[in-house]
């Protein structure tokens, strides 16, 4: 009896491939513990440096800065404005751009678990085209990156408020918010193709991905202000949301071939 | 059509060769017994045959396709060194990511039936890292059988199982291929194990294909033989050996002699014409595994 074989087309082979990355991820302890992270950090932030803004310093006397003095800058800060651009003062810093640091740690454990428990070896064994597991782990750590920015807003919102903090628009509009956040959600995408990159080279060492990642996202962190700035535009969507595409398919290119040329065990 | 079909297959780790240009057939539906010493290529060949690593040079073909064909490779079922389970999660969890992946519709049902198989029913709920060595092997097993594969590949499957453990996997794996026309490659160092089940061999030496031949060959190459002992082991040795061309001496000072003859043939020879007294007499056969070690012998 000749043996006879289902043909397999991609739809079908990333529908069965979300669905194993979509229950495992669902299942991993650290999604919820960054997502509650995510939520909580902005609480504490705005509410810490609100209730120290002002206050004299013990050792100079002289009065602190205050550091937000608008809710909105807990998200991102005014394209043209003093934190702006390249400039890495500390709004700039404790703002939803950590929330792409969180991400990096969350897409090279997510992959170095498959390498390290010896799933690889079930997955690729019956998954020759490579194509459908990097496409899937993209769509799914986007996912939750996008599900982290979301926590992060609402978590700002939540902090503003509890803090005191004036919710006024100066230089921006509601519009460019929503543009904004938009962008922030599609540049996960970017960040998400880089990420999944160094997981593929590094396998199941997960220090060496995590390394490569914060490393290598620190160069790309200096960007994210111009690029998704409060005062967003439709172009910095469209702008965000193609250099996602463009780096998924790309940097998705490049880590196909990376595992399909190297030793997956 | 065979359903693996190796080619002057090579792979170097470094300047280190781990196979030398392998030859291997495997018939459709067989049950091949690959044999060979620790680091003689057999765990290398099946990591490519399964994609896990890339090979140097070579063809490797699966039912007439290339290895890389995702049609054909979904349905070929693995265990190698240990089976690939997330520690925390639960043994049923683990079996429900595995039917995910391979796209199975009724999932609970089909990973039942495997878990019963392998007498894993009762044990669903256990966490992976909480089962023992047996019980990881058996849930091995039950894996590589999920979704009814074409092709097994089982890498040292019988370790760590105990008597009935090993019962049950010769009873699965000759179940598979009788029944669902699966094929088996599974590689063993308890060789007695695998010459109960196994219909068609190939050892491996040095990253070559040795020998490979069927369960009937190998039995012919098994020759039987007659074992015997007498007060003057010398004298008796030189005597027989001016009637029988192969006469020899093996670890235990037992006589052997191959030529096909019969224990009573001997007796008679050695007291009636000689009248030397066997004190122990008994025909034996050479088995895999001392058919094995003399091939292995023989390249040294």
């Amino acid at each position: 009896m000749e043996a006879t074989f289902e043909k397999l087309t991609f739809k079908k082979r990333l529908k069965t491939m979300l669905k194993v990355d979509f229950k495992r991820m669902f299942t991993m302890p650290l999604v919820y513990i960054l997502a509650a992270v995510s939520f909580a950090m902005p609480i504490l932030i705005l509410v810490m440096t609100t209730m120290m803004g002002g206050e004299p310093d013990p050792t100079t006397g002289a009065e602190a800065a205050v550091m937000f003095t608008n809710v909105w800058q807990a998200i991102s800060s005014v394209s043209g404005g003093e934190s702006a651009g390249m400039s890495m003062d500390l709004t700039t810093m404790c703002n939803m751009n950590l929330m792409y640091f969180m991400l990096a740690v969350l897409v090279c454990v997510f992959v170095s678990d498959d390498f390290k428990s010896g799933y690889a070896k079930n997955l690729f064994t019956v998954r020759s085209k490579k194509v459908d597991y990097v496409f899937s782990k993209t769509i799914v750590c986007f996912v939750c990156g996008a599900i982290m920015i979301i926590m992060f807003f609402i978590g700002a919102m939540i902090g503003g408020a509890i803090g005191g903090l004036p919710f006024t628009m100066e230089g921006f509009t509601a519009g460019g918010i929503v543009a904004c956040l938009f962008s922030k959600i599609f540049l996960v995408t970017v960040f998400v193709a880089i990420f999944l990159t160094f997981a593929a080279v590094a396998k199941q060492r997960t220090w060496l991905s995590i390394l490569l990642a914060i490393g290598v996202g620190a160069f790309m962190f200096m960007m994210i202000p111009m690029m998704t700035p409060l005062n967003a535009s439709f172009l910095h969507v469209i702008m965000t949301l193609a250099g996602g595409g463009l780096f998924a398919v790309g940097l998705g290119a490049v880590s196909n071939v990376i595992l399909d040329k190297t030793s997956l065990v | 059509m065979n359903a693996i079909e190796i080619r002057n297959l090579t792979k170097n780790f470094g300047q280190k060769q781990a196979l030398q240009g392998l030859n291997m057939t495997v018939p459709q539906g067989a049950i091949y017994g690959f044999i060979g010493e620790n680091g003689s290529g057999k765990s290398t060949t099946e990591k490519i045959i399964c994609g896990l690593i890339q090979p140097s040079g070579g063809s490797v073909k699966l039912f007439g396709r290339d290895y890389k064909d995702a049609d054909v490779r979904a349905k070929v079922g693995v265990l190698i060194e240990a089976p690939g389970c997330f520690p925390n999660y639960s043994v049923w969890n683990n079996m429900m990511l595995q039917a995910a992946n391979l796209g199975i519709e009724n999932a609970e049902e089909e990973v039942r039936k495997v878990l019963r198989v392998v007498h894993m029913e009762g044990s669903a709920s256990n966490k992976y890292k909480n089962c023992s060595l047996g019980m990881k092997q058996r849930i091995g097993i039950a894996f590589a059988l999920l979704g009814n594969p074409t092709l097994l590949i089982l890498d040292e499957p019988i370790n760590g199982l105990d008597a009935d453990g090993m019962r049950i996997m010769r009873e699965v794996l000759t179940d598979v291929t009788k029944n669902y026309n699966c094929t088996v490659v599974i590689s063993s160092h308890i060789l007695g194990e695998l010459e109960k089940i196994a219909t068609h061999y190939g050892i491996v030496r040095g990253g070559k294909m040795i020998a490979e031949m069927t369960a009937e060959e190998l039995n012919a190459n098994c020759r039987t033989y007659v074992e015997l002992k007498a007060k003057d082991m010398a004298a008796t040795k030189a005597v027989l050996e001016r009637k029988y061309t192969r006469v020899e001496t093996d670890e235990e000072e037992y006589i052997r002699i191959y030529d096909g003859v019969k224990a009573e043939e001997v007796v008679d020879y050695m007291y009636n014409e000689l009248r030397i007294a066997v004190t122990e007499i008994k025909t034996s056969k050479i088995g895999l595994e001392e058919y094995y070690i003399d091939l292995m012998k023989e390249g040294r």
